[in-house]
């Protein structure tokens, strides 16, 4: 006899789904369009992306696949190398400007103390910690683990373009260039001392 | 990579071989999967990239039951390769380990850990990820999702719901590193990873999920009518990981462990196999 089709929970499925989507909505819920933290949202994209700009010009676009991992090693340092000589000059800062640091560490704050605080906490506490010191314009270091970054905090962050990512580092959070493997800017201090 | 360090490379690598065949040899190959012509047969390795002798011990355990259970691809759950991500790593770390099933067809399809380097393994030809970060792909009639679980982001989110809506495969497994139920101590289950991929799971209708980063085998309860298997000791091991059983069905944490699987219809078969080539875990689950 052939077993029918079941489908898991499927007479809660459309409640599931429309709560699921209302959880997203919370989450992802941009700033409302003229409001002081709009622009700085606003701002904060327009520099993300004459960074990618910037650097799509100056490095071009992602590597190929290829069967040679040696080769794709030297292919993001030597990329990493031209960006870093272009971008010689960047300073912490740059694109977390102090009104962007503001926003980011209130958004954050507002993570750490919503419905899904103590979920995120206990994740935060599970994460390996990372021992580097800080730098814009520097590598990440291969041999650190990469410390996984909470789904809900991201939610409640701008959403970044592709080659581009947020990484927590201890209490740090670093806007990271995948392609090449730097770190383009940084967030002090971005989680709280004591969280709540 | 210069020729006396590539030659050294090979002859550290053959000698791991060469003692983890010594070691094989002793061992039984004990199939506990029924073997249905036509099935869907793959194994599942995590944590493996060490580049230590028990990752080639493990490799070798894997080859032998490959030859008896004829499997033609394995999952990998993340932290494929440990440190640093040179040629020499990867030669080390996976290419020589796993050489007879590479040589063999048999074909990788690999999930970030949060000891991977991202940007470097999902262009790595051989891990099949085809340069992306998550992906998916079908055998047979079961779809396999591959996400990356150090970075859930509202991309990724939205990849997986329409992947999964618009998936009409009879099993949907997804794997990633992260567990969402876990009783292990070193790690426990990622709470939060847990609150935005559970719905979607449910709500799609996904049977199956394999998570690695515990360094120990755990069968997990079912949940919401999901089957949860940890397998994160495929290279590295953490011994008397487990301190309570709240969501334990079963779990081994004495010595590395490799999973093989086998699905058929509505029926999925399970091995978990030792260093040692001893059976640790089997069974089988119906499709919820």
């Amino acid at each position: 006899m052939r077993l029918q089709r079941t489908n898991p929970g499927s007479a809660v499925r459309p409640i599931a789904v429309l709560l699921m989507f209302c959880v997203f909505a919370v989450a992802q819920k941009p700033p409302t369009v003229g409001t002081p933290d709009a622009g700085i949202v606003g701002g904060f994209e327009a520099k993300v992306k004459q960074y990618v700009d910037f650097r799509d010009r100056t490095v071009g676009r992602q590597q190929k696949a290829t069967d040679n991992p040696g080769q794709i090693l030297s292919n993001q340092r030597e990329m990493a190398n031209k960006l870093r000589v272009a971008r010689a000059g960047a300073k912490q800062g740059e694109i977390f400007s102090p009104e962007v640091t503001q926003y980011f560490k209130k958004q954050i704050a507002a993570s750490l103390a919503g419905s899904h605080g103590a979920q995120i906490r206990s994740s935060l506490k599970h994460a390996e910690p990372v021992k580097m010191e800080l730098q814009v314009n520097q590598g990440y270091p291969a041999s650190q683990p990469l410390q996984s970054t909470p789904p809900t905090l991201l939610l409640n962050l701008p959403e970044l373009p592709d080659g581009l990512e947020y990484r927590l580092m201890n209490r740090e959070l670093v806007l990271r260039d995948t392609q090449v493997n730097l770190v383009v800017d940084y967030v002090p201090n971005a989680l709280p001392e004591s969280m709540p | 990579m210069t020729l006396f360090r590539k030659n050294v490379l090979s002859a550290l690598a053959y000698l791991l071989t060469m003692i983890a065949a010594t070691h094989g040899q002793a061992n039984r190959i004990d199939v506990m999967l029924p073997l249905h012509q036509g099935s869907v047969r793959f194994a599942v390795i995590s944590d493996s990239g060490t580049g230590d002798k028990e990752q080639y011990e493990v490799a070798k355990e894997m080859e032998a039951y490959r030859a008896a259970v004829k499997y033609d691809f394995v999952i990998m759950l993340g932290d494929n390769i440990y440190g640093g991500h040179g040629a020499d790593d990867f030669l080390r770390k996976f290419e020589l380990p796993y050489k007879s099933l590479l040589d063999a067809d048999v074909k990788f399809y690999a999930s970030l850990g949060n000891h991977d380097d991202p940007n470097i393994e999902r262009l790595y030809k051989p891990f099949n990820m085809n340069g992306e970060r998550y992906y998916t792909f079908k055998k047979g009639d079961t779809q396999f999702f591959a996400l990356d679980s150090n970075y859930m982001d509202a991309k990724q989110l939205t990849w997986l719901e329409q992947n999964l809506r618009s998936s009409n495969a009879r099993w949907k497994i997804c794997f990633f590193h992260h567990p969402l139920y876990n009783d292990g101590k070193s790690h426990g289950p990622d709470l939060d990873l847990r609150n935005q991929l559970s719905p979607l799971l449910k709500s799609y209708g996904v049977n199956v999920v394999f998570s690695g980063h515990e360094h120990a085998y755990e069968r997990i309860k079912p949940q919401d009518g999901i089957y949860y298997f940890v397998q994160g000791d495929s290279g590295k091991l953490v011994r008397h990981d487990f301190h309570r059983r709240d969501v334990t069905e079963t779990s081994f944490d004495k010595d590395r462990t490799f999973l093989l699987i086998e699905i058929n219809g509505d029926e999925l078969f399970y091995q978990a196999v030792s260093r040692s080539g001893e059976t640790v875990d089997f069974g089988k689950l119906t499709r919820q």
